[in-house]
């Protein structure tokens, strides 16, 4: 044992640790102050350098253990941030449930909003509520793309030529950043993106995300809005859940069960193949992130 | 003496509010008054004691403050807040009526 153990064993607790940087920060510099304590402690006692530190890191317990009580500690948000990480998907709620969608000034005051708060996230070092205000900021560059089918044949092979490697880079740049402080927010992120795809291909005439029609958008706006709406709740419960288990299981169910409403409401206009298909992409929401977490951390230590 | 590890849990908070409204304490002093006090009895574990403090920090029942040492190092004392202060009292009387009335079943038993 020596003092290069200790500094292992803090490493192993940081590696642990999913929380913003300065907390990490805060935490690690606690409990090296509290082990230089202990140790100095354990020595006055009669003990040597070496029996100290080794008797020192029995009382500490495991690292992971330790890591990730104080993750529990951490992790469930205040009453305001709860609510400002469901303000998005509230937003978009109301937009399709009161019909705001066709005035273009509820639209720009939205995707302002959304722009605004975003940037602000980013600025603030991304705090818990940030990540679902992202995943709307990554809306438009996903409606891009599906907008490309409305171009000509040729023009759509260019555009999408530009569009793929711009949007991997883009898609990968955030990703990669939603990582390094936690996957699950990485999936947190991207959840309403396989909902919204959903809707685009109901709405999609005869099926198809070929046109869109706005006689469809009026008439399932009450479930679009639904479908956003339990997003909010899922959020919201997200935010106060202290245990991970349990934010996991929450964000899987309700990926899921958003994803078969829209299918029960959609009346046959999205396909089973495509239910499953949509399916399994919120399933590869999850397990994505969780491998490059692991191999970024893995590459990090 | 046997020791209930579900009381102790429960009774984490009411015992830190208690030794933080005397004066402000970092984590291993409040370690080591803990055990002391209660003669071992009260034998906290790191993992135990600073998600608990965290937790209260984050409730705003106690506030962290770094304080710089003579050798350069860095060491947070919790101090307890108004809240806390108020959260106290109610614990208090919530474990003296407690107390009192466990008291009274169980000494009428023996």
């Amino acid at each position: 044992m020596s003092a290069a153990a200790l500094g292992d064993y803090l490493k192993s607790i940081k590696y642990h640790l999913r929380l913003s940087s300065s907390t990490e920060k805060d935490i690690i510099s606690e409990l090296s102050t509290h082990i230089d304590d202990s140790v100095e402690e354990l020595k006055k006692g009669g003990l040597s350098e070496e029996e100290a530190q080794t008797t020192c890191l029995k009382l500490m317990g495991s690292a992971k253990r330790v890591a990730k009580q104080l993750c529990e500690a951490h992790s469930q948000g205040t009453w305001r941030q709860t609510l400002l990480a469901a303000t998005p998907h509230l937003l978009f709620a109301l937009l399709f449930a009161l019909s705001w969608w066709p005035g273009i000034g509820w639209l720009l005051v939205c995707l302002t909003l959304i722009f605004g708060v975003a940037i602000y996230g980013w600025w603030q070092k991304r705090p818990n509520w940030f990540f679902s205000w992202m995943g709307y900021l990554l809306l438009p560059v996903l409606l891009a793309g599906l907008l490309l089918f409305y171009l000509p044949r040729g023009w759509a092979w260019v555009a999408i030529i530009f569009y793929i490697p711009v949007t991997a880079f883009l898609v990968y740049h955030v990703t990669v950043q939603t990582i390094r402080r936690d996957w699950l927010y990485s999936s947190l992120m991207m959840l309403p993106l396989p909902i919204v795809v959903a809707w685009f291909i109901t709405v999609g005439s005869a099926g198809t995300s070929k046109v869109l029609n706005i006689e469809y958008i009026k008439y399932f706006g009450p479930w679009i809005g639904m479908s956003f709406l339990i997003l909010a709740a899922s959020v919201a419960l997200f935010i106060r859940l202290r245990q991970r288990w349990l934010k996991i299981a929450l964000l899987v169910i309700s990926g899921l069960l958003t994803l078969s409403l829209v299918l029960y409401y959609a009346g046959g206009r999205l396909g089973i193949p495509a239910f499953a298909i949509l399916a399994f992409i919120v399933m590869g929401l999850f397990i994505t992130p969780a491998i490059l977490e692991h191999r970024i951390r893995r590459n990090q230590a | 003496m046997t020791k209930s590890y579900e009381l102790i849990t429960s009774s984490t908070d009411s015992l830190l509010l208690c030794l933080l409204s005397e004066q402000p304490m970092y984590g291993y002093q409040i370690i080591k008054e803990l055990k002391d006090r209660s003669q071992g009895y009260f034998n906290f574990k790191e993992g135990t004691l600073y998600p608990a403090l965290h937790r209260m920090e984050n409730a705003r029942l106690v506030e962290g403050k770094w304080k710089t040492l003579p050798g350069g190092q860095q060491r947070k004392y919790y101090h307890i807040s108004e809240k806390g202060l108020l959260s106290l009292v109610e614990k208090r009387d919530q474990w003296i009526g407690f107390l009192t009335a466990m008291n009274l079943i169980i000494q009428s038993d023996a």
